[in-house]
């Protein structure tokens, strides 16, 4: 990969079932206070525990109300030299979801506003981007969205780029984990010997990358994509992709494996995904980094989650201190430095994991500025 | 305006009113089970892959509306009340295609799907050309399965309800050969595909194909 810049992380926003604000969702986080919740809304038979969004206000205008933050908080004084990335899981199927529930019939559907380019479609209605591109590789979405900002910025290609990682619930979700039997009536515990599975969730996260450092930047340092050429919703047990992800993190940062002090972790509390990423930690880490994931605060929140974890991974070296797995009773593997309590500790760079449906595996790295 | 030039070393294209015709998925996908699980643009993906005869490596791969057989499955499984099927479920992502054709592949490279509405394939393109810069050779795919009932009730524009295109590239110094175009013969496939479709459609045998994408 070539690399002309340094890119860094200039500004960013966020609204999840775990806060409202960067600052609410750092500080339950640290806390342990959990936004997940169970809930029988999408299905009679089942209760679920999930993440919603406590907002008063639209998905779509929360949304424009972040990329707003994010203007008003940089030193932008528009997004008209700005490369709008989004990532997306679901796109506009929320509301595809409730016209065709209510009239069992396609044509009052608007297919506009069904596919992923819906977001980018509203925002580009209220702010005027340079150019916009949309990803959807199901939960590594807008991951993949950072790593390809981190690319053009590297690249010396756009002058800056807002990511936005954006998924809301929907029935198809909710139900579609339901069918796999993946889903957790309580907060889910990653890493668990019991773990029952996961939380599914909905946020908006927004990123803004660009090359020049501002006061309180955080570096990206590098980014890996694998995918695990195996099965559709299995990663391969050992890790193998993760691992691939990973390890190739490292060699466009320049790193070594121990340089790295803390993994968030992709963590979703499945017994598959938890048992093939901590194979895939021991197998490149054998120093033992701190390991730990958020998803129990703040769920899986599918194409969201990159950008979201992406936040945290960059307020964790921001203010220097590590989440721990509040709801870990038994390891399931002893290999792993899984946090059993927030620990205040010196941070240099933090890996985020992020996998998906089809294999995808993309991992990122973020550092503090030297 | 930064611009990067893809030399287009095999292309291919494929559509059909309703559905593209002869994907010999029996021949390239011989295990029945796996076939079976494959959704359309899965097989699409696979046809034309072996068309371009792209083997492995890093894919872009972009639909405008995905899994849309998936989706309305799924769709109606809930709307009847039905239980959904698991395997609906984990077809309908936006990255199903070529996630199966990386499992028969074999192919632990970067696969990104971008779905950009009506410009998606140029999309494809700009993103391509940003990767290429690492000096591999991509595949950059484009596929459109929209032959699902009642289609006729949402749709009504689009002659082609299948349609894909796969240029295989990498980048080059050359000078450009293809001019893009969103020309008015492709009107009657998705907008999705048109700057695609046109590309290969120029593509000459046995000449050098190059295009400039302007980022």
């Amino acid at each position: 990969m070539q690399i002309k810049n340094r890119v860094y992380i200039t500004t960013s926003s966020s609204v999840s079932c775990a806060g409202k604000n960067n600052q609410i969702l750092f500080k339950n986080i640290l806390s342990g206070c959990t936004g997940i919740k169970q809930d029988k809304e999408y299905f009679l038979n089942a209760s679920p525990a999930l993440g919603k969004l406590d907002v008063e206000d639209t998905f779509f205008n929360v949304l424009l109300s972040e990329c707003q933050n994010i203007l008003d908080k940089s030193q932008l004084d528009n997004y008209e030299e700005t490369l709008l990335v989004i990532g997306s899981s679901v796109g506009g199927m929320q509301s595809t979801e409730d016209i065709y529930m209510q009239t069992r019939n396609y044509a009052d559907i608007d297919p506009n506003m069904h596919h992923i380019q819906v977001i980018s479609k509203y925002l580009n209605n209220t702010f005027k981007f340079y150019d916009d591109v949309s990803f959807s590789t199901a939960c590594t979405s807008s991951a993949n969205a950072i790593g390809y900002a981190y690319e053009v910025l590297s690249k010396g290609l756009y002058k800056n780029v807002l990511v936005v990682g954006a998924d809301s619930l929907s029935q198809t979700t909710v139900g579609g984990f339901l069918a796999l039997g993946v889903l957790s009536s309580a907060p889910c515990k990653p890493f668990d010997e019991n773990r029952d599975g996961m939380n599914v969730s909905e946020a908006i996260a927004c990123l803004l990358l660009e090359t020049e450092k501002k006061d309180g930047s955080i570096e990206v340092c590098g980014v890996g994509y694998s995918s695990d050429a195996y099965h559709m919703t299995h990663p391969k047990p050992k890790g193998e992709g993760a691992f691939l992800a990973m390890k190739k993190a490292l060699e466009v940062a320049k790193l070594k494996s121990n340089d790295i002090d803390y993994i968030n972790a992709h963590g979703t509390g499945t017994e598959a995904n938890d048992s093939a990423e901590a194979a895939a930690i021991v197998s490149l880490f054998p120093h033992k980094p701190f390991v730990s994931s958020t998803k129990s605060i703040t769920g899986h929140t599918l194409g969201a989650a990159g950008a979201l974890e992406a936040i945290i991974s960059s307020l964790v070296i921001e203010q220097q201190v590590l989440p721990s797995n509040p709801f870990l009773e038994n390891p399931s593997n002893p290999d792993i430095h899984l946090l059993d309590k927030v620990c205040k500790t010196e941070i240099q760079y933090v890996m985020s994991n992020s996998f998906a449906f089809g294999g995808n595996n993309c991992s990122l790295i973020f550092g503090r500025l030297t | 305006m930064k611009s990067i030039r893809l030399e287009i070393i095999q292309s291919a294209y494929a559509f059909g009113q309703k559905e593209i015709e002869e994907l010999h998925t029996k021949t390239l996908v011989p295990k029945m089970m796996t076939r079976r699980r494959l959704t359309r643009a899965a097989k699409i993906a696979i046809y034309l892959s072996n068309e371009v005869s792209f083997t492995g490596g890093r894919i872009v791969y972009g639909s405008s509306f995905g899994e849309l057989e998936a989706t309305a499955n799924i769709l109606n499984s809930i709307t009847n009340k039905e239980a959904i099927s698991p395997t609906y479920f984990q077809n309908s992502v936006y990255n199903t295609a070529i996630s199966y054709l990386s499992i028969l592949q074999e192919n632990e490279e970067e696969l990104l799907t971008i779905s950009s509405g009506d410009k998606t394939s140029d999309n494809v393109l700009k993103v391509g050309a940003v990767k290429s810069l690492d000096g591999d050779t991509l595949l950059l795919l484009v596929t459109e399965t929209l032959n699902i009932e009642d289609i006729e009730k949402v749709n009504t524009c689009e002659v082609y309800l299948e349609c894909a295109v796969a240029l295989k590239v990498r980048q080059t110094d050359k000078e450009p050969t293809i001019q893009l175009s969103k020309s008015v013969g492709d009107s009657k496939v998705a907008p999705s595909m048109r700057t695609m479709l046109n590309i290969a459609k120029q593509c000459k045998v046995d000449k050098v194909n190059v295009i400039e994408i302007s980022l």
